[in-house]
Formats: structure tokens, C-alpha cells, sequence
């Protein structure tokens, strides 16, 4: 029975190990060819060994593409964005959250329901009106498209909020009563503060949304100094199809803040979105 | 007056709470909604005004061979994205659904692609799968197969761009199905385990049954998610070889932003909307017949 068990461990980690390998892969190889020359990626004996690892340019496809290319620039612009996004959501859904959780109110179900509907829609239906829409602000070139749509209505968020509310224990809410705290008061002060975990999960979620981001910032920035990551990622792409080492150097600078951010909150953003999965 | 005292908050209250979404559904949602919906009966190019020209952009697409292989290219997307990826992350559940050592490395490790651009996806596949260069077809050759053209061939390249879409959101629903499988009662399959189930039986016959909620959940999760393919697409092929990767989401952009015919691009922009909305429909109307309870 024990070696059977043996047997089949074994077996798992094995199976384990390959999928791991299929999934990280591409990762591994991008990272490994943005420290090559460009003679060395193109090699008919294709390596994950780097030719300029530990050597003394070892960063220079780095240093090239974010001082030539511009790419520190890029970075802080999706940082702007991406954090006044997630930002906003945080506000403006915990909010709404609230509200649909503990009031009573007319037409509660309708506005609910639209805000959910809404979550199916894809962007590609409202994106020619919303484009004229944002020509008549005139707001084209500017951050504020990328900003303010994704600022205003958030269904995921809202839903979260109101889920996580509404089994907030009632004597918290007595109390609040019974002190005589106003609406706003209630919300800020007794229930806004208990919402660490929904609030980190939305704040990641709206960020990485807003951070990987591409026909928004396509439509919308033409400016060189004011693209998103993304954005000049995709440019660079097609200008520089050859240079590889330099794309791939870029891809992986484009995904660092994200990795950064997935290694540090790894619990939050699995248990989110099994979370999500458990409401069924 | 009764009434009043037992409503702990304002009339209007609420409805300051809900200004911001509020307003945003309205500007971002319902009006582009209804505005889409009418300019599809429009000609209009963004610079000019929009001209009513009742169904015939509606006419020109269905007559189209074009707008046939759209449609065609986004039922065969959403096919083959949906099935592979509830298959793939179910198997991926299924394996790292236990306690071992390390068990957590692994879910990250699949969970990784999710979280990346998927224009840095489509950058490393479209390396991946070069013609000459490209990894896979260097391997190929090596094995004495003669390697395809991947993302070239019309015949290839939608699947390619399928796969590398099941690839990256493969992780998503494996979290979704573990977070079922961990919530399963264990009496029952312990049970079936006494009674001398084999694991293939228990699998069919208990925790298939027992995880359909989970799985309708993933399944209409994966059917609003089929659609999202635009920045894949736009970075591996620009909707090419000859339309073979023009999706309706991507048909939209296409023309309204590079061929600028917008009245043409809100009619093709309302089709989607009615694919996603009768897909939606079906599955709700089917969740009667196979989802066990909840």
C-alpha cells in the first residue's frame, strides 16, 4: 500500500513538473533571450543559455530599451493610469457596494441587474460611441479615457462589495445606530474599515486590468510621451520586428510591476478569484 | 411616518452612494448601448454626420463572404477556447487538488500567464511560433517533421491563436474548479471509495455530477471570456492571413478605426452584442437540465 503511494506521488510531481514546464516556459525562454545579442538569439541552436549573462553589458538590451525606447517613461504612465484606476474602483465600488448591501431603496433590483448585464457586454460594442463621446469631451490624447470609464462602473467590484457587506455581523450595524451615526458615517467608519481583503483583491484586479490594457490606449493616446506600456510594446513590435532581444527585453520589463505585485499578493489574487468561484 | 423610522438612512441617500456608477452606466454604458444600436443603421465616418440608411448596413454584412468568415472565425474561436480551456483547467484542478509539498509553487506557476499582458503573451508565442526561428518548428525539424507555418497559414492560424488563449486563461478556471473541488462534500466520495468505486467510476460518477454548479459557472465565465481576444489577435495577426483570425470583437476595431466606416462597425458591433446575449440566454436556459443543485 505505502509503495503504492510512493508509486503514485512520484507520478504526480512528475506530471506536476511538465505542465509547470509548459505553463513557465515561454517566461523562462523570454527572460533568458533578453539578456542575449541579437546574434545569439537568432542561433540555429536555440539555448536557454544567455551569451551576455554575467558578463559586464549583461543589461544593456535593458538599458537600450528603456533609455532609448523610452520605456521608463512608459512605465510611469501606466503606473498613473493604472493606479487612479484601481483607485477609483476601490472608491466608487465600495460605495455602490454599500448601498445595495444595507439600503432600501426604489429600483434597486433594476440598477443591480443593469450593472450586472453590463459585465458581459465586451468593450468592442460601446467603444465607437464612447470613442465620439470622448472626441466631444475632448478628451482624446489625454489619460482621462483610459482613466475615467473604468473609474465610474465597476460591476466585478460593486458585487464583490455587496456580497462582502451584507455578512458583515449585524451588531456592528446596531451599534452604529444606536450611536446615532449617519449614513456616510456608517460606511466609513465602521464598515469601509473591515474590507482589507475585498478591497486588496479589487485594488489588483483593477490594476492589472488597467496595466494590460490595449485598445483603449490604442484609440485614444498619439502622443509618443503619453503611450502606455502596452502600447509602445505593441508599436515597438511592429517597428522593430528584427531586434528581438530588445522586444523581449521590453516584454519582460512590461510584466516586472505585475510580478512583482502577483509575488507579493499571490494569496489574495487566487483566493479572489476562487472566491468568485464559490458563489456559483 | 412608521415606515419612515424603520428606513435607518435618507431617501435619497442611496442615491448618492450610487452617483458615480450611476452616471457611469449611463455615459460608458447604456447610452453607447443604444447609440451603437442606432448608428448601426447609419452611414458615418466619424468626421462627418451620421446618415440614416435603415438596414442596408445590416444587408451589406449578411451578404458579405466576408462578414460570414467573421462570424465563422468567432463561433470557431469560442468553441475550441471554451472547450480547451474547461478541459485543460479542469485536468489542471484535478492535479493540484491535494496535499503535497511544494503544492503551491505549482498553482502559482499555472497561475502565471494569467496574469500577464497578453500582448507580452502574443510577443513571446509569435517568437515561439516563427517560421524559421521560432522554437517549435526548429525542434520539428529535428524530429523529421516538416514544420507548418503557424500563424501564415490560413488553415493554422486561428487554432494557433485559440491554443495560445487556452494557454493563458487555462489557470484562471483551474482556480475557479479547485475552489469546487475543495468545497465538495468528502463523505460522498468517500463513500463511493468504500463501495469499491473505481477512479474513473468516482470521477463520471460522483464529482462530475457534484461540481456542476462549479462548472456552469466556469462555463459562462468562459463564454463572456471567448470573446475577450482582441489583444491577442492584434498582436500575433492582425486579424490575418487573409481574415483567417478576424473575430467580431476584432472585426469591430477593424472597421471603425482602420477602415473608418463606423455606421458599418456599430451593426457588426450590435451582432456581437446579440451573440453574447443569445449565448448567455442558451445557457441559463440549460442550467436546468444538467446542474444537479444550487
Amino acid at each position: 500500500m505505502r509503495k503504492n503511494n510512493r508509486i503514485q506521488t512520484t507520478g504526480v510531481y512528475a506530471l506536476l513538473i511538465l505542465v509547470a514546464l509548459v505553463s513557465i516556459f515561454p517566461f523562462l525562454w523570454m527572460v533568458s533571450s533578453s539578456f542575449k545579442s541579437d546574434s545569439n538569439v537568432f542561433s540555429a541552436t536555440p539555448s536557454l543559455f544567455s551569451d551576455m549573462l554575467f558578463r559586464k553589458d549583461m543589461f544593456r538590451n535593458y538599458q537600450v530599451v528603456l533609455k532609448e525606447f523610452q520605456f521608463s517613461r512608459y512605465i510611469l504612465n501606466s503606473l498613473f493610469v493604472s493606479l487612479s484606476c484601481a483607485i477609483g474602483q476601490v472608491l466608487v465600488c465600495s460605495l455602490a457596494g454599500f448601498a445595495f448591501a444595507k439600503m432600501k431603496f426604489r429600483g434597486k433590483n433594476f440598477v443591480f441587474s443593469f450593472l450586472l448585464m453590463t459585465m458581459m457586454i465586451p468593450v468592442q460594442v460601446t467603444i465607437i460611441p464612447e470613442y465620439f463621446l470622448m472626441m466631444s469631451f475632448g478628451w482624446i490624447d489625454s489619460f482621462l479615457p483610459l482613466i475615467v470609464p473604468s473609474f465610474l462602473a465597476g460591476a466585478f467590484g460593486t458585487f464583490m462589495y455587496k456580497e462582502f457587506f451584507e455578512v458583515v455581523p449585524q451588531p456592528l450595524f446596531d451599534a452604529g445606530i444606536i450611536d446615532g451615526v449617519g449614513a456616510f458615517g456608517m460606511f466609513s467608519r465602521i464598515y469601509f474599515p473591515l474590507t482589507a481583503s475585498p478591497t486588496v483583491t479589487l485594488f489588483i484586479i483593477a490594476f492589472m486590468n488597467a496595466w494590460n490594457g490595449l485598445l483603449r490606449p490604442m484609440l485614444y493616446i498619439s502622443t509618443d510621451k503619453l503611450q502606455t506600456v502596452t502600447l509602445a510594446l505593441t508599436a515597438f513590435q511592429s517597428q522593430y520586428d528584427t531586434q528581438w532581444n530588445l522586444l523581449l527585453a521590453g516584454s519582460v520589463i512590461s510584466i516586472l510591476p505585475l510580478l512583482i505585485l502577483f509575488v507579493f499578493c499571490q494569496r489574495y489574487i487566487i483566493e479572489s478569484a476562487m472566491g468568485s468561484g464559490v458563489k456559483g | 411616518m412608521r415606515r419612515r423610522k424603520l428606513c435607518w438612512h435618507g431617501p435619497l441617500t442611496p442615491w448618492l452612494f450610487l452617483l458615480p456608477t450611476v452616471i457611469g452606466l449611463l455615459v460608458f454604458r447604456a447610452i453607447p448601448v443604444g447609440a451603437a444600436f442606432y448608428l448601426g443603421f447609419t452611414r458615418w465616418s466619424l468626421l462627418n454626420n451620421p446618415v440614416f440608411i435603415g438596414l442596408r448596413n445590416y444587408k451589406e454584412a449578411f451578404a458579405s463572404a466576408t462578414f460570414f468568415k467573421v462570424v465563422t472565425n468567432t463561433v470557431v474561436f469560442s468553441l475550441i477556447y471554451v472547450v480547451g480551456v474547461m478541459v485543460v483547467s479542469l485536468a489542471f484542478a484535478l492535479l493540484i487538488n491535494r496535499k503535497l509539498k511544494g503544492i503551491n509553487f505549482f498553482r502559482a506557476a499555472l497561475y502565471l500567464p494569467v496574469i500577464t499582458s497578453a500582448v507580452a503573451v502574443g510577443i513571446v508565442w509569435n517568437w515561439i511560433l516563427g517560421p524559421q526561428y521560432g522554437i517549435l518548428n526548429i525542434i520539428l525539424t529535428k524530429l523529421g517533421i516538416t514544420p507548418p507555418y503557424w500563424l501564415g497559414d490560413p488553415r493554422l492560424a486561428l487554432l494557433s491563436v485559440s491554443v495560445v488563449q487556452v494557454w493563458k486563461m487555462a489557470g484562471y478556471y483551474m482556480i475557479l474548479f479547485l475552489a469546487g473541488l475543495q468545497n465538495m462534500p468528502h463523505e460522498v466520495l468517500e463513500a463511493a471509495t468504500v463501495d469499491g468505486a473505481k477512479p474513473f467510476q468516482k470521477f463520471f460518477h460522483v464529482t462530475l455530477p457534484l461540481l456542476s454548479p462549479t462548472t456552469f459557472f466556469v462555463l459562462t465565465v468562459a463564454i463572456i471570456d471567448s470573446f475577450h481576444n482582441f489583444e491577442l489577435i492584434y498582436t500575433m495577426t492582425k486579424g490575418g492571413p487573409q481574415n483567417a483570425t478576424d473575430t467580431l470583437v476584432y472585426d469591430v476595431y477593424l472597421n471603425g478605426f482602420v477602415n473608418y466606416r463606423n455606421g458599418y462597425a456599430s451593426a457588426v458591433a450590435f451582432v456581437l452584442l446579440i451573440f453574447v446575449g443569445v449565448l448567455t440566454l442558451m445557457n441559463f436556459y440549460i442550467k436546468k437540465k444538467w446542474v444537479t443543485q444550487g
